[in-house]
């Protein structure tokens, strides 16, 4: 009520409130933390590999698996391959599939929920029966029939992954968008005639954006962690290119002999999980909007 | 209350002691890593090294080998005689020999399998080890329909006399192969036609076998358990209650197994851990000789590799030596050719070297001067073993010398040997073990057709060479034949020798009677435990 008397305030809370968000993020150390890392292992992973001497692919088979040393930090595999290098490389590809899946996801999710949500009624019944129904399927053997039956190309990869994982968020994004479909905002645009596509993309989405936002940084662990599982079963990237999955795998293999293949690439992707799940944590407190009234 | 209570811990103490002997007996159960799930159970439908394994302890052909020397012993045929001119074979069948089921083994039994091995619909890939038999390949073809024409006849129940097509030197030694095993005709029947590759007279409860142990338990990539036979005629020498195969996914479950002491040993140690063992635990490691190629096959029905001087030229450009060092940790030595070095005093003259001047001479010659316009070629291999950092070290040596670009593709056992059948393949991981030891064993599997040839390769000069070695009675005459052979089969390449086997095996002290022989030939019956003798 007293928010009427001064509708001034009401305007410059508007603006605030992303203001807000970013400085309460800023206080969350563990999403401070989680930003640098993973801005520090992004920049690593593009301009690493020119700054390495060895390329992923050469091999030295007469040196063989060799512990770390001053000329291969990480130490080299078993076919002599320098593991430093060879953690950059996968690592690129490891992130790509992790934001490039969850780039499909998202398009994906957020449009099938959003148009869920503003139709109601019986389209909206049958749209989420589906997401139920492949719900229920499991998911990981869904990903392995598609890879198989699509082949092995990385793309495919991706939206293979990206194909099963958009669920939750189509769920998310039609929860949000049910309740903002009764506001008096969204009933005022339609009294303008808007378009109905204009009032999805212009009015509903944006007012959901921080769920989606949220979700997404916990949808990029969850698709590396599928990638790094698909590529263990030896289905995902093709040798000689790695990926941290299949670094992790053929580690695992020798983790007796040689312990370091095992040791780096295990770092580098629980390092990677650890940043995007702790700036996943910040961002949905941050953007937490009960939180605002503070 | 009490006097019940009693009762009920008694009766509980009662209900255990059977499974208290029980677990004596298991203790007396050799117990066995198989390298995959087999791809069947039946003797006839079978091309594995796995499969060789589980059928020789439940079926057993006319004769066997001495685990340790390798001659040839009795087995189902207590003696036989053979004409001079070395064609007619005439076995006595063993009196003692009977079924698992108690019937007794006659001449028609091996006569029943050898026909069903062959009939057309059967379609078996290794029908060509009978063809030795005289009309045997005609029958198998399809171009007789009458069996009685076919060099074996039951003269009566314990009389087989065996005709064959040419003098055969390892005839007697090629009886241990799973492909001359006897079906009981009534076991077969009693589950679908003699020709039906779909019956399920293999499951466990169903078979019938004559081995020194039978089946019990099949249950798909869990085990596969083989109790004693009690009507095996020598049950009194077999020293083992049971056996139990365990499938395993990897020779990295396989190894692991050994140490937490599931099965009591491997015979295939993934190379990467042969150092640790080498230093750690010197006593269970063994590097053994083993007559066994390596080799990659090529798909010459598929361009580019239609052609030889693309083939020649691959497999000239793959180094080794630094395959056997350093993929293999030394436990392989280099193969120049399809057979093995010293096999049965045969060593191929013919060789592919390393050398990769010539090995761009060709793919130039071929219209590829420095890999230009080659499509990328997939390497397939089977899901196990080291086959994945060969493969990755050959795409690199091709990458490498020849500028080729490779892709690499893992297929799991049953699948893999599919796509290799089907011709589905660009370059697939081979390996051929002797099944019997001469160099015919290796050369027979590259004729027109040959079921285990799986290249579409066909050379009329090559298949006249084996047909004429075959029926060629002079030894030395014999294996120049087979010289010529293997210098056209080289010449061609339809194959890309890679190294020679070396047994990998990690034994447990308790297994005793186990002598290791270069064909790895296993004889279960000579088998003990340690632990189960008082």
């Amino acid at each position: 009520m007293g928010e009427t008397k001064e509708p001034a305030h009401v305007v410059e809370h508007g603006t605030s409130l992303w203001k807000d968000a970013w400085r309460r993020l800023r206080r969350n150390h563990l999403a401070v933390f989680g930003m640098a890392m993973l801005t520090l292992m992004i920049l690593l992973v593009i301009v690493g590999p020119w700054l390495s001497p060895y390329s992923y692919e050469t091999q030295d088979r007469a040196l063989g698996a060799a512990a770390p040393s001053a000329s291969h930090w990480f130490g080299t595999d078993t076919l002599g391959r320098d593991l430093f290098t060879r953690i950059l490389y996968g690592g690129r590809i490891s992130l790509m599939v992790g934001f490039a899946a969850t780039a499909v996801s998202l398009t994906i999710g957020v449009l099938y929920g959003a148009v869920a949500g503003f139709a109601r009624g019986r389209a909206d019944a049958v749209m989420m029966r589906v997401v139920d129904i492949l719900y229920t399927m499991p998911f990981t053997v869904i990903v392995i029939i598609l890879t198989v039956y699509m082949g092995k190309s990385i793309v495919l990869l991706f939206m293979a992954i990206g194909a099963v994982e958009w669920l939750t968020m189509a769920r998310i994004v039609r929860g949000q968008v049910v309740s903002l479909r009764e506001k008096e905002f969204i009933e005022a645009a339609e009294v303008m005639g808007l378009s109905r596509r204009r009032i999805i993309l212009r009015h509903l989405i944006p007012n959901a954006l921080g769920p989606i936002i949220v979700y997404t940084t916990l949808t990029i662990p969850a698709v590396m962690l599928l990638e790094a599982f698909v590529s263990f079963l030896g289905m995902g990237v093709q040798a000689p290119m790695s990926s941290w999955g299949v670094l992790i795998h053929d580690g695992a293999n020798t983790m007796e002999e040689y312990p370091w293949m095992l040791i780096f690439p295990s770092i580098a992707l629980s390092l990677t999980l650890f940043s995007l799940n702790f700036l996943g944590d910040g961002l949905r407190d941050a953007l937490d909007p009960r939180m605002a009234k503070e | 209350m009490r006097t019940a209570l009693t009762i009920l811990v008694l009766a509980a103490l009662a209900s255990t002691l059977p499974a208290c002997s029980g677990g004596e007996k298991s203790s007396n159960t050799l117990r066995v890593a198989a390298d995959t799930e087999p791809a069947a159970l039946d003797p006839h439908l079978v091309t594995g090294f796995t499969e060789h394994r589980l059928l020789t302890s439940m079926f057993e052909g006319l004769t066997t080998l001495n685990q340790k020397t390798l001659a040839v012993e009795p087995g189902a045929a207590e003696s036989w005689t053979v004409s001079d001119d070395g064609l007619v074979y005439t076995f006595k069948i063993n009196p003692k020999a009977k079924w698992s089921d108690g019937t007794p083994l006659t001449a028609k039994d091996f006569v029943y399998g050898w026909r069903r091995h062959l009939s057309l619909n059967l379609a078996s890939e290794y029908s060509y080890m009978l063809w030795c038999i005289k009309n045997a390949e005609a029958y198998n073809k399809g171009q007789l329909t009458d069996f009685d024409e076919v060099g074996a006849k039951a003269l009566d129940d314990a009389t087989l006399e065996v005709t064959l097509a040419y003098p055969a030197p390892y005839f007697l030694s090629m009886q241990i192969h799973y492909s001359w095993f006897p079906v009981l005709q009534s076991n077969i029947e009693a589950f679908g036609k003699i020709d039906d590759r779909n019956s399920k007279w293999t499951r466990a409860g169903n078979m019938v076998s004559n081995g020194p142990f039978k089946l019990v338990e099949w249950n798909p990539n869990q085990i596969i358990r083989v109790e004693r036979n009690e009507h095996y005629w020598d049950a009194a020498n077999v020293k083992l209650d049971a056996i139990e195969f365990y499938p395993m996914q990897n020779l990295l479950t396989e190894e692991r197994s050994f140490q937490s002491g599931k099965v009591h040993f491997i015979e295939t140690l993934l190379a990467t851990k042969i150092e640790t063992y080498r230093k750690e635990k010197p006593e269970v490691l063994r590097i053994e000789p083993f007559i066994g190629t390596y080799f990659y096959r090529f798909n010459t029905t598929r361009p580019p590799l239609d052609d030889p001087r693309v083939r020649r030229a691959l497999a000239m450009a793959i180094d080794r030596q630094s395959i056997c060092d350093s993929v293999m940790y030394g436990a392989a030595s280099p193969a120049v050719a399809l057979t093995p070095p010293e096999l049965a005093g045969y060593t191929a003259k013919a060789r592919i070297d390393f050398n990769v001047e010539e090995a761009r001479r060709f793919l130039a010659e071929a219209g590829y001067p420095n890999g230009q316009g080659l499509r990328p070629i997939e390497i397939l291999f089977n899901d196990s073993e080291d086959h994945e950092r060969i493969a990755e070290a050959i795409q690199d040596m091709w990458k490498l010398n020849l500028n080729v670009e490779v892709t690499t593709n893992k297929q799991e056992w049953k699948v893999y040997l599919n796509t290799m059948n089907a011709l589905g393949y660009d370059v697939v991981r081979s390996a051929w073990i002797a099944d019997y030891l001469d160099p015919m064993n290796y050369m027979e599997c590259f004729v027109t057709g040959g079921g285990n040839n799986r290249t579409g390769w066909s050379s009329k000069p090559y298949d006249d060479l084996v047909e004429q070695a075959r029926y060629c009675v002079d030894p030395v005459q014999r294996y120049e034949l087979l010289q010529q052979a293997e210098a056209i089969l080289l010449e061609e390449a339809p194959i890309a020798p890679i190294y020679t086997y070396k047994q990998k095996l990690l034994v447990s002290p308790e297994v005793q009677g186990y002598d290791i022989n270069p064909i790895g030939y296993l004889n279960y019956r000579s088998f003990s435990l340690a632990s189960a003798t008082p």
